[in-house]
C-alpha cells in the first residue's frame, strides 16, 4: 500500500551510452502490458501501439555514418501537458509522481495525444486482437484496453503495487532500489534491458542510484545545461514539462570524421 | 399531441427500465441470484460447524491462495478427491445421506478420472479492469494490534480486529458456512463506492492505480 505520509516519487534514468537499440524493452513492454500485436498494416497507417519505442536517428552521410538510438516512453512529466486538456479527468498526476491514465473514464477525445510533445500516448483504433493461443499469455494484472480509448506507459504500476504489497507482507519495509531489483518489481523494460541502460528508482529514497542525476539536472535547469556534472538531460527541456525520465548523453569514443 | 406524449413517455420508460436492469441485475452488485452450479456443492456440509452437521473445513484449505495472493482460487478437482477418495458411494450408504449427494460426489470423481476441471460458475465477480488482492485484505483483518473498526459493508457493526480468517472472508462474502448455495448478501455490494468507503474509513490510499492498472 502506498505510504500516505511519505509517498514514493518514481523516476527513470536512461543511459544512451549503453543503449544498443536491441528492442528488448519494446518486446518486454508488449508482453507485460497486453499490447496488441502490431501488424504491417498498423505500421503503414502509423497507428502502431508501442508504449516504449526505439527512435532511430542517422548521423552523417553514407559511408561515414552512424546510427543513434533512443528509447522513448511516457516521461511522466511533473507539468504534464496531457493532463489539463482532458475533459473527463481521465489522466491525472498521482502523489507518487506517476501520470495515470484511467481507462474507464477515457472517452477518446485524443486531446492528450495531440498535446503530448513526446508522442507517447497511443489511441486504440481497433478492438484488441490476439491470435487465439496468445490470449493465454495475457497478463492478468493489466487491463485489456478496449477500442476508442487512450493508453500509455504506466511505469508498470502493477509491478510497483505488487512490490509494495509483498514487501509490506514481509515486515512493513519500504520499497527501495535493492528490494525492487530483488523482487523483480522493476518495469518490464528495465528488467529486460540487456545492457542495463534503463534504471528505475524512488527519488524520495536518498540511497537510490538515479538521484544524483536528477539532483544535477534540477540544479542546472534550462540554460545552465553546460554546468552539469553528469551527462543528464531531459527531452525537450525548454518546454518545462519536467519529465521524471532523464537521459544520459552518449559519449562518442570514435566520432565521425569531420564532426557532425 | 396525445400520441407524441405517449411516445415520449414510452421512450423515457424504456430508458429507465434499461438503466434499472443494468444497474441492479448482476449478482454481486444487485438483486439477481447467482447462476446455478454444475455440481451442487453445499458449503454448509463442508465449512459448517461440527455441531450443525458440517465438517468445519477452513476456507483456506480449499481456497488455498487466499492468504498468499491476489486471487482466492477455486480448488483443483484433486483437492476434492483428497477426501472424496474415501467419502463416496463405495463407503457411504444412502441411509446416511441423500441419494443426490452420492450422485454429486460421483460426478466429482468422474471429472477427476477424466482429468477435466469442473466448470464452476463464478458468483463474486469484480469487473475485468479491477484488481482485488485478497491477501492484503485478509492480512488487514487478521493481523496487527487489537483495534475496533466499523466497516461500511455488511451489517456495519463495530468489529474487534484481528479476527479469524473465516470471519475475515465473511465480511464481504457473507456467512458462506451457512449457505447451501453461495449467494451475494444484502449490504455486501461489490460496487466501487463500497471499496472507496472502506478505504477512506481506514486511511488507505484511494489512488486509482491501487485497483485499476
Amino acid at each position: 500500500m502506498p505510504n500516505a505520509e511519505h509517498p514514493h516519487k518514481w523516476g527513470m534514468v536512461i543511459d544512451l551510452d549503453k543503449c544498443t537499440g536491441c528492442q528488448a524493452c519494446v518486446v518486454a513492454c508488449q508482453a507485460e502490458n497486453n499490447i496488441p500485436i502490431n501488424t504491417k498494416d498498423y505500421f503503414l497507417q502509423r497507428r502502431a501501439y508501442e508504449w516504449i519505442r526505439i527512435e532511430r536517428y542517422w548521423e552523417g552521410e553514407y559511408p561515414n555514418i552512424k546510427a543513434r538510438f533512443m528509447p522513448v516512453l511516457c516521461q511522466h512529466c511533473e507539468n504534464a501537458p496531457c493532463e489539463p486538456v482532458c475533459p473527463v479527468y481521465a489522466t491525472y498526476h498521482n502523489e507518487e509522481g506517476l501520470n495515470v491514465q484511467v481507462y474507464n473514464r477515457c472517452v477518446g477525445t485524443r486531446y492528450c495525444i495531440n498535446n503530448c510533445p513526446y508522442q507517447v500516448r497511443m489511441f486504440n483504433y481497433w478492438h484488441p486482437n490476439w491470435p487465439a493461443r496468445l490470449e493465454n499469455q495475457l497478463n492478468p494484472d493489466v487491463t485489456v484496453r478496449t477500442r476508442g480509448i487512450t493508453e500509455k506507459c504506466t511505469f508498470c504500476v502493477q509491478r510497483i503495487r505488487r512490490g509494495e504489497i509483498e514487501v509490506e507482507a514481509r515486515g512493513g519495509q519500504r520499497l527501495n532500489d535493492e528490494r525492487i531489483a530483488g523482487g523483480n518489481y522493476d518495469p518490464a523494460c528495465v528488467q529486460a534491458c540487456p545492457t542495463n541502460a534503463l534504471m528505475f528508482g524512488d527519488l524520495e529514497d536518498q540511497g537510490t542510484a538515479i538521484k544524483p542525476y536528477f539532483d544535477d539536472v534540477n540544479a542546472h535547469p534550462g540554460h545552465g545545461e553546460h554546468d552539469r556534472e553528469t551527462r543528464g538531460y531531459r527531452l525537450l527541456e525548454e518546454m518545462n514539462t519536467r519529465p521524471s525520465v532523464i537521459y544520459l548523453k552518449k559519449i562518442d569514443q570514435y566520432p565521425l570524421k569531420g564532426g557532425h | 399531441m396525445a400520441i407524441a406524449g405517449l411516445v415520449v413517455t414510452a421512450i423515457v420508460a424504456f430508458i429507465l427500465v434499461v438503466l434499472f436492469i443494468s444497474w441492479f441485475s448482476n449478482p454481486p452488485f444487485g438483486w439477481g441470484n447467482a447462476p446455478a452450479q454444475p455440481i451442487g456443492f453445499p458449503h454448509t456440509v463442508h465449512a459448517g460447524s461440527v455441531e450443525e452437521g458440517g465438517h468445519a473445513i477452513q476456507c483456506e484449505f480449499c481456497h488455498r491462495n487466499v492468504t498468499s495472493g491476489a486471487a482466492a482460487t477455486v480448488p483443483a478437482v484433486e483437492v476434492c478427491v483428497i477426501c472424496h477418495k474415501q467419502v463416496n458411494g463405495s463407503n457411504v450408504t444412502t441411509d446416511a445421506v441423500a441419494p443426490e449427494t452420492l450422485i454429486n460426489i460421483q460426478r466429482v470423481l468422474d471429472k477427476h478420472a477424466e482429468e477435466r476441471p469442473i466448470d464452476w460458475e463464478r458468483v463474486h465477480r469484480v469487473p475485468d479492469h479491477v484488481r482485488f488482492v485478497h491477501e492484503a485484505h485478509i492480512r488487514f483483518l487478521t493481523q496487527g494490534e487489537e483495534r475496533t473498526v466499523t466497516l461500511p459493508i455488511g451489517d456495519e457493526k463495530p468489529m474487534n480486529l484481528p479476527v479469524t480468517t473465516a470471519e475475515a472472508c465473511s465480511v464481504c462474502h457473507g456467512d458462506v458456512a451457512h449457505m447451501e448455495e453461495v449467494q451475494p448478501q444484502d449490504g455486501q455490494s461489490l460496487k466501487m463506492g463500497t471499496c472507496l468507503d472502506c478505504h477512506r474509513e481506514n486511511n488507505v490510499s484511494t489512488d486509482c492505480t491501487i485497483c485499476h492498472k
